[in-house]
């Protein structure tokens, strides 16, 4: 990946904006524990890299801006943050390598990278908890069916339900964030008139 | 990451063991592959092992990983698996309790203790700027550069996130059109950042700044790299075989 003197500076704000939102934002929604906190956090996260990817159309960018903003995370209020930070550059690998199917962002692949990136915030925990903390597989699960339980307002014995009603949410901010970010990406570039290939 | 003068010279006075970039990272990383390695029969020394070498290299590490916040997020991970994990076959002081749960618990407490301990070691140390250095060796060449500017406009911007939401909540805010008012605070955030970026690069390029032509970000050594590096590869295969 060759990127010019413009292309790095575009790249850090992106990165800048990512991880302001993570440290503001990020901060005051886990403090007040809104439900979906962790969802509407990586929703508005990958809507800026997948805005960075259409004014940086080149392979790697959307993980530069990831990996900007994870290093940006570390300034947050109460110290470090191992989940939020493994949760920013997962994503960003997650979007980075749907992207890189095709050359130039598509909407189709837009979509599919904030679908999927969004999704990673249900599998987080199964990778993270127990490789980090040890917490066992099943304990992890238990906890997503009871959220979900819980926020739903449906019995503990709907499991596949609960999951399935979990899944289709992620997807679908994960969706709404791809087709806004595509949006609103095309909106900036005339807006700044700036083009793609700039 | 060092985010103070007080905190770095702090560190730094405190420090016995003068470690370079490398081998903080390598120090952090042995640390992660051994607890994720452990059993339940190896855990305990293990992880006094780890915690040992810590508290020699960081002797303050401790000191913020034990706070109140983070010991509320250990008791909601460690204490639940006592009750509900496995079955209830033991008692104490008239608690009933499993032994399959309580041995998870102090699984996830070491783990716990020693993550934060290494992370808190690290990132204490090592400066962002470092890491960057470290990363632009594997290949991503400029984020040295981009992260100087990312830690430059973070107060900035942050300034004029709050000013455009301030102007939008004087306007009217979110109570109409909440969709709207959302799509133009990002797009006047964005625009302010994207012009911003562009007088950056401008700057840049008239100090004839060019990504090809630089050198990576230096990275801080020391002659005790290499033995940290070679005792914890020496280390990791002796307890993984």
């Amino acid at each position: 990946m060759k990127l010019s003197t413009k292309n790095l500076v575009i790249l850090a704000v992106f990165g800048t904006l990512w991880g302001i939102s993570e440290i503001t934002l990020g901060t005051a929604l886990k403090t007040l524990n809104i439900p979906l906190s962790g969802v509407l956090l990586s929703a508005i996260g990958l809507m800026i890299a997948l805005i960075g990817r259409i004014f940086i159309p080149k392979k790697g960018s959307t993980l530069f801006i990831g990996i900007i903003a994870t290093l940006l995370k570390l300034f947050s209020l109460g110290g470090v943050v191992i989940g939020p930070m493994i949760g920013i550059i997962s994503e960003a690998i997650v979007a980075e390598v749907v992207l890189s199917l095709t050359g130039k962002p598509r909407q189709g692949t837009m979509i599919l990278a904030g679908s999927l990136g969004v999704l990673w915030v249900l599998v987080q925990p199964f990778v993270t908890n127990p490789l980090l903390f040890g917490r066992a597989v099943f304990v992890v699960w238990e906890k997503l069916i009871l959220n979900g339980s819980q926020l739903l307002g449906l019995g503990n014995k709907a499991v596949f339900l609960i999951l399935g009603i979990m899944i289709c949410i992620h997807l679908a901010i994960g969706v709404i964030a791809g087709i806004v970010s595509w949006n609103l990406g095309h909106t900036l570039q005339k807006r700044v008139g700036m083009s793609s290939e700039e | 990451m060092r985010l103070d003068k007080s905190r770095e010279s702090q560190n730094k006075s405190e420090r016995i063991i003068p470690l370079g970039t490398l081998g903080h990272l390598v120090i952090f990383l042995w640390c992660l592959v051994l607890v994720l390695y452990s059993t339940f029969e190896n855990m305990f020394w293990i992880s006094g092992l780890c915690i040992l070498v810590l508290t020699i290299l960081y002797p303050g590490a401790w000191k913020s990983v034990i706070n109140a916040r983070r010991l509320i997020l250990l008791g909601l991970i460690a204490i639940p698996p006592i009750f509900f994990l496995g079955a209830v076959d033991k008692i104490f002081l008239g608690v009933p309790y499993s032994s399959l749960g309580f041995i998870s618990s102090i699984q996830i407490i070491l783990r716990f203790l020693v993550v934060m301990m290494a992370l808190e070691g690290m990132t204490s140390s090592v400066e962002i700027s470092a890491m960057a250095g470290i990363l632009e060796r594997f290949g991503l060449k400029g984020l040295g550069f981009s992260m100087g500017v990312a830690v430059n406009l973070l107060p900035s911007l942050q300034k004029s996130c709050t000013q455009s939401w301030l102007i939008l909540k004087m306007r009217g805010g979110l109570r109409k059109s909440w969709w709207k008012g959302i799509k133009l605070f990002s797009l006047t955030t964005i625009t302010c950042a994207i012009k911003r970026a562009e007088e950056i690069a401008l700057a840049a390029e008239s100090r004839a700044f060019s990504p090809d032509k630089t050198r990576p970000w230096p990275i801080e050594r020391s002659p005790f790299d290499w033995v940290v590096f070679s005792s914890a590869c020496l280390s990791i295969l002796l307890i993984i075989l």
